[in-house]
């Protein structure tokens, strides 16, 4: 397993609009951060701490794999 | 915006208000060679004051400001949880405080290279509350920057 850089992706949007189109307000809500927090792991600008992760995937009723996978840029390694 | 990106933007401005007038002031105590021990002490006085008092009544200001702004878009009180900083703002608040203590470290040398320099104690001093008004704006503006960037 190589040591470079990686980023963690998320499927929070999709899932939003699977659980009826769920805001982003009503997200925030339920896992007990901002908004703006909300926005920003969707965009992948932060990556939230594995607390605030199992809570976003608690709130969209799936399992944290489902909602989050990490990819690794050198290897382009995915798990 | 959330309410710590908002506060952040109160403390920039207070902090930038601040500085216009700290630096006004050592300037023209300078051009009138009132550059004294009793106007600096004064001086440092009513800036750590100014900064307080401005800053308090910025974020609550702001804060009803923009309670009312959301009422009259929405129709609905701010839910509570705009509220929160949440561990983003704390992560970023804490990168924002030790660039902060970077620059108000420097700020500590050049103050002491003044006194290697043959400065009198006075323009150490100056230079230790504006080095700490600077370091309080830079923090900020990382804060901001980071805000938009991503942590």
């Amino acid at each position: 397993m190589g040591k470079g850089k990686g980023q963690i992706h998320n499927h929070i949007r999709t899932l939003r609009f699977h659980r009826g189109e769920m805001t982003q307000t009503d997200l925030a809500g339920q896992v007990g951060v901002t908004r703006q927090t909300i926005i920003a792991i969707e965009q992948g600008k932060y990556s939230p701490s594995l607390e605030v992760a199992f809570r976003i995937a608690l709130a969209l009723g799936v399992s944290l794999e489902e909602v989050f996978w990490y990819e690794s840029e050198d290897e382009g390694e995915k798990s | 915006m959330s309410m710590q990106q908002r506060n952040t933007v109160v403390s920039l401005v207070s902090f930038l208000l601040v500085l216009g007038y700290f630096c006004l002031k050592v300037f023209q105590m300078v051009q009138t060679t009132t550059f004294t021990a009793l106007n600096v002490f004064q001086l440092w006085g009513v800036v750590i004051a100014a900064a307080i008092a401005i800053t308090i009544v910025g974020t609550i200001g702001a804060t009803i400001l923009s309670a009312i702004v959301y009422a009259v878009r929405t129709r609905e009180e701010p839910p509570d949880h705009e509220y929160v900083e949440d561990e983003r703002d704390k992560m970023i608040a804490l990168k924002g405080t030790r660039v902060a203590y970077i620059v108000s470290s420097l700020g500590v040398v050049i103050a002491m290279l003044a006194f290697v320099l043959d400065q009198p104690p006075l323009v150490m001093f100056t230079l230790l509350i504006g080095s700490g008004l600077v370091a309080q704006i830079v923090g900020d503006v990382y804060r901001l920057f980071r805000y938009r960037r991503g942590v």
